[in-house]
């Protein structure tokens, strides 16, 4: 996707924010969660998905980033023991996904596998105040003149336009609201992973198809601003660098570029450490790079806890 | 092992329930593929059920909430046990130890940073072992020895040293309905048990081993752990207590101590699902359940 989230900027008719949302800052930086008892804990996830997985040597990535990934939601699901309603949740792996939408005349759709998602009984409560709503009236939208905003996109002959959200879940699910999108780019040649701003657009279509499917099936498939935007989450690795995504779907009236905006807040590229290293460096018989987890950033573990409670505590 | 868990089972049946019910269910999956109908439903089913009811209860056992959860690991133990006598080649007329060694992989394993407390003393006799003749290479278990190695899951220096619960999901040839339609219904219950006591002494060997054991230093406290065999919809449960190594032919002439294992017949958690409904639950198989993953030693 050419010029990554700005292009999918102006697809999703969305204004970006940087950095997380206050509501989940404020999660971040709460000292009654106790945050830091888990900081062992996480470098023990780590070090186990990195370096003590595998009776080889050393882990492949798509051996270690999905572990990475089941070893940290194991210690985010465990808090449903300090907060029951945490387990309101269900995780849902090879959902489909399917949304269609129109921007100025061209019909977009959103398809494919989505990961990994996490469903909740309830929905996460607006991050937007109606004043920042109201004002995204004022944004506009970034284009790409002379180049078409649909540049790279795979161009289809759409037969049945599946306005269905795709049906990922049959009606009468309790677990009806998604909450967060997991993304693993675990592919151990670099080309066959998404780099970071391909995954973070990935992550806006994403998050935006599937809280517009909702929108639908909630409200009808009449364009209109929302009386209760849909929040939808997004989380991307490749088993070290975090991408973090809160997105706030305003409106279904998507196809002029006026009118209120969708938000997005994006907190890029965080580490969640240095390096990995399973067998020690030895150089002229003295130990230069000790074997372990070095640089450890215990705040990414934070961000990624705080979006995983987000909208039950 | 334990009395009545103070907890709730009418929560613990509705998250089961859900589990259930959405991934035989909820979830619009493609068919799934030829052979492969384990992986389709009762392969997620049991992922989900374990993490739900895990987390759930790790308020009450503190041992869950300092837990690791496996998902697909690899459990390895080599060991030797009789002897044999070479039959070709230059080494032709001498006796040699018979090597065994099984590769397992479980679907979903528990470990843990602390034992678990031991269920009869380590010098207990409970019975007699059959002795069977012929070579391991004629059992299915035992045909090809790849490589030989030891491994719990995890490498030695992970905190958590310790097993606690192993699941394991039955392949799609050994389902019910293949025995009885050939009629061997009393082979059902074998493949349940076999299972269990062959993963189980390998996970608790390989766990002693990691502790600095092996056939001439013998254990010095048994080794405890438990195992779910399930095909999805029924569940057997197992307890093996790992009282020795010294199974060589040298060690084992006067070795009075024998492993244990204890086990139940399968049993099924649910009738059937229909329309979005869980009929015929089973409370008991989620109470044993329940007790399983509530286990943990005396002081915490």
């Amino acid at each position: 996707v050419f010029a990554g989230v700005r292009q999918a900027q102006w697809l999703t008719k969305t204004k970006l924010v940087e950095g997380l949302p206050p509501a989940v800052q404020g999660i971040v930086e709460n000292p009654a969660l106790g945050l830091q008892e888990l900081e062992g804990r996480v470098k023990h996830a780590v070090s186990h998905a990195r370096l003590w997985d595998t009776a080889e040597v050393a882990p492949r990535r798509e051996q270690y980033c999905p572990v990475l990934f089941e070893n940290l939601i194991h210690i985010c699901r465990l808090m449903s023991g300090k907060y029951p309603s945490l387990s309101k949740r269900m995780l849902a792996r090879n959902c489909r996904i399917a949304a269609t939408w129109e921007r100025e005349s061209i019909l977009l759709q959103v398809r494919g596998l989505s990961g990994v998602l996490m469903n909740s009984m309830t929905p996460i409560p607006p991050v937007a105040s109606k004043e920042e709503i109201l004002a995204t009236k004022e944004h506009v939208l970034e284009t790409f003149y002379p180049i078409a905003p649909t540049i790279d996109l795979q161009e289809v002959n759409v037969y049945k336009e599946l306005n269905d959200t795709g049906q990922c879940f049959k009606d009468g699910y309790p677990y009806s609201h998604p909450h967060t999108l997991f993304f693993l780019e675990s592919a151990s040649v670099r080309t066959n992973r998404f780099r970071p701003e391909q995954l973070r657009a990935k992550m806006l279509m994403f998050a935006f198809g599937n809280a517009l499917a909702k929108a639908k099936a909630l409200h009808g498939s009449d364009p209109k601003v929302l009386e209760q935007p849909i929040v939808v989450q997004s989380v991307g690795t490749d088993g070290q660098l975090f991408q973090f995504m809160v997105f706030q779907l305003n409106t279904t009236d998507l196809v002029s570029s006026d009118g209120v905006k969708n938000l997005v807040w994006i907190d890029s590229d965080q580490n969640l450490y240095e390096k990995a290293q399973c067998v020690p460096e030895v150089k002229k018989g003295v130990v230069t790079k000790p074997a372990g987890i070095s640089g450890f950033q215990p705040d990414t573990f934070k961000k990624f806890l705080a979006l995983y409670l987000h909208g039950t505590v | 092992a334990g009395a009545a868990p103070h907890v709730d089972l009418g929560e613990l049946r509705s998250l089961a329930c859900d589990a259930l019910l959405q991934e035989s269910f909820y979830q619009n999956k493609q068919r799934p593929f030829l052979y492969r109908d384990q992986d389709h439903t009762p392969g997620p089913f049991l992922t989900q059920l374990v993490s739900t009811l895990a987390a759930s209860l790790s308020c009450r056992n503190p041992l869950l909430a300092a837990s690791s959860l496996d998902l697909n690991p690899e459990v390895n133990y080599y060991w030797h046990h009789g002897e044999e006598v070479v039959v070709h080649g230059h080494r032709k007329g001498r006796v040699d130890p018979v090597r065994f060694q099984i590769d397992d992989n479980p679907h979903l394993q528990i470990r843990v940073p602390k034992q678990l407390p031991e269920v009869v003393p380590l010098e207990s006799d409970l019975g007699e072992v059959p002795v069977i003749d012929h070579k391991p290479s004629k059992l299915p278990l035992f045909k090809r020895q790849y490589e030989n190695k030891v491994f719990i899951g995890s490498k030695v220096a992970d905190p958590c040293c310790y097993g606690h619960t192993q699941f394991h999901l039955l392949p799609d040839r050994l389902k019910r309905e293949r025995f009885i339609r050939e009629r061997l219904e009393d082979q059902i219950e074998v493949v349940y048990r076999s299972n269990g006591i062959a993963s189980l002494f390998a996970w608790t060997a390989a766990q002693a081993m990691y502790q600095g054991f092996w056939s001439e230093a013998d254990v010095t406290r048994p080794f405890v752990s438990q195992a779910v065999v399930t095909d999805g919809k029924y569940f057997a449960f197992f307890c093996y207590q790992l009282n020795t190594l010294a199974l060589t032919a040298e060690t084992i002439k006067n070795n009075p101590r024998k492993n244990i294992c204890w086990g139940t017949d399968s049993k099924p958690l649910y009738d059937v699902v229909e329309d979005g409904n869980v009929k015929g639950f089973n409370d008991e198989v989620l109470i044993q359940l329940v007790r399983f993953l509530l286990n943990r030693p005396k002081e915490l």
